[in-house]
């Protein structure tokens, strides 16, 4: 049941492998979201080098992205102007995210950072779609009618262009902005960013939420894409056949998901996700406090 | 198929090191292995080889040790230390060893510390103790840095010592099992044989051993360090593929 990798140089329990993908793809169909800050932990702990979990990482998000763009595209639920408003800023953000990595890295505490980041991000988006859920399951379950949009804070910003699919009209500068902050996140954290897009897009954008699965998938294919080709060509980081067993796994789950997911109300996806983002944090927050068995750790490289 | 050729010249002789004067050179040593090259491939989990020799011209197997030393390709190695600062653990400080190898095992026919003086141990890197770095970085002391490091290399199984664990097939034969786990670095590595009597090395050989990758194992890795941006693009599409694929496969007539 081993196999080894040719560029991470180790060898792997395909199995676990192969169910890892198959159990974040599953999420990553149900909630529109990539998956990669959920994977890129779960691969290190198998013990596959930090660097190369990022890069490869990033494949996966990319095929079940690109599975469930497919699946959303039949139900006509993307919309690709905003997909390709977002994209162009999220390539701009990829850049500037390289280019900040490598100045973190020069500074030191990278890794702090990150983690710091993280906890704080998913914490916030935790709560805030906790709290949004239960409070619309809660009206609706009373009888009383889901709260009325309120028009977004930015309407009076310039260059507005009209979203036809998702009924908006809006400015492009916040879209363009959202993506500019994952694409940036997505090279220093090696994630695709849906955990993040996605949230964005309801509650700043205010898309409806059936839409914003399958607009943020086709983003972050944009951008897992071009981030993948860097990673290669930067750090020659990304195993191909690591890759493969997690795609191979990660394409089903997204399939799964999908069906899962079209079954489920809004409301439920929400509170679902905010539960699985809440654990994530907690689980960064205690490797942060908790002490470590040992607190020195050592990194090898060749000479 | 060069590089292979060159390889197998340089193996046809093993390479005699270190010969100390010694004023009557009655003991000798000769040491063979099992196998000089351990391919990699895809259902790889790690080699196992034999060491095997005779000392010749033994007057007698007393006050003797033989120790048999396979040390792997050098390794930059930084060790960090986290500290407790405001109630979370950060990487506080670090110290980076050249020259130590990446692999390192040992057997011996009795506790490195009762065949020579940690002088003659340390000459010759014989005992994971004994293992020092060619250059350091560090602010401090970097003794803890340096026990840490040896302390996680052995907890990987990179890093082991069997002491004890010669086999004598009579009384001047010998052989033991090396263990090379997966997680060993390709590259070259050298097993040494050295033959101690009254704690003193009196005959040493060296042969080389390749840990190489080799068929398709081989190409992958060649690909992503010397085509990279084919090796990328080959992975995004090799991604789209089966995501379009599964989302064929699974459609659902509606």
């Amino acid at each position: 049941m081993e196999i080894y990798l040719p560029v991470a140089e180790i060898s792997v329990n395909w199995i676990v492998i192969v169910g890892l993908g198959t159990l974040v793809g599953f999420l990553s169909g149900m909630f529109g979201v990539g998956g990669g800050f959920l994977l890129t932990p779960l691969l290190v702990f198998t013990g596959i080098p930090s660097g190369v979990a990022v890069a490869t990482t990033l494949s996966h998000v990319t095929a079940s992205s690109m599975s469930g763009a497919l699946a959303q595209w039949r139900k006509r639920a993307i919309d690709f102007p905003m997909a390709g408003v977002m994209l162009a800023g999220g390539l701009v953000g990829t850049g500037f995210g390289v280019w900040l990595f490598a100045l973190m890295r020069r500074q030191g505490q990278m890794d702090l950072i990150v983690a710091l980041s993280y906890v704080l991000l998913l914490g916030f988006i935790g709560a805030v779609m906790l709290r949004e859920s239960l409070a619309t399951l809660k009206a609706s379950r009373d009888g009383a009618a889901a709260h009325l949009l309120h028009r977004g804070w930015f309407q009076g910003l310039p260059f507005k262009m009209r979203f036809r699919q998702s009924r908006l009209y809006i400015s492009v500068i916040p879209p363009l902005a959202i993506g500019f902050a994952v694409g940036a996140m997505s090279a220093i954290m090696g994630i695709g960013g849906g955990f993040i897009i996605v949230p964005a897009m309801i509650y700043i954008l205010r898309m409806p939420t059936n839409m914003v699965m399958g607009t943020s998938l086709v983003q972050i294919i944009g951008v897992t894409a071009v981030t993948t080709i860097l990673q290669a060509t930067s750090n020659y980081a990304v195993d191909i056949v690591l890759a493969l067993l997690l795609v191979s796994g990660g394409v089903v789950g997204a399939q799964m998901g999908v069906r899962i997911g079209g079954k489920l109300r809004g409301e439920q996806i929400r509170l679902l996700m905010a539960l699985v983002v809440l654990a994530v944090c907690a689980g960064l927050l205690w490797q942060l406090v908790a002490r470590p068995s040992d607190v020195y750790s050592l990194t090898l490289e060749a000479p | 198929m060069r590089r292979a050729l060159l390889a197998l010249a340089f193996l046809a002789l093993p390479v005699f090191l270190f010969l100390p004067a010694s004023p009557t050179r009655a003991d000798d040593i000769v040491s063979g292995i099992s196998q000089n090259v351990i391919q990699i491939k895809s259902n790889y989990t790690g080699s196992d080889i034999v060491v095997f020799g005779s000392v010749e011209n033994s007057r007698s197997s007393q006050g003797r040790d033989v120790v048999v030393v396979v040390r792997g390709p050098d390794a930059r190695m930084t060790v960090r230390r986290r500290d407790r600062i405001a109630g979370v653990w950060v990487n506080s400080d670090a110290a980076r060893f050249e020259g130590l190898p990446a692999y390192y095992y040992l057997a011996s026919t009795q506790p490195v510390d009762r065949i020579a003086p940690p002088a003659a141990l340390a000459r010759y890197g014989v005992g994971i103790r004994y293992l020092y770095p060619s250059a350091v970085g560090s602010h401090h002391d970097p003794h803890f840095f340096l026990e840490a490091a040896k302390r996680h290399l052995k907890q990987v199984g990179l890093y082991a010592e069997a002491p004890g664990d010669i086999d004598f097939q009579s009384e001047n034969l010998f052989s033991t099992h090396v263990p090379v786990p997966a997680a060993a670095p390709r590259g070259q590595y050298n097993v040494e044989v050295y033959l101690f009597r009254n704690g003193q090395v009196v005959s040493a050989q060296s042969t080389p051993l390749f840990v190489d990758a080799t068929g398709l194992e081989r190409q992958l890795y060649n690909l992503a360090h010397n085509a990279p941006l084919r090796y990328g693009l080959a992975c995004v599409f090799m991604a789209m593929l089966l995501g379009w694929i599964s989302s064929v496969l699974f459609r659902r007539p509606t």
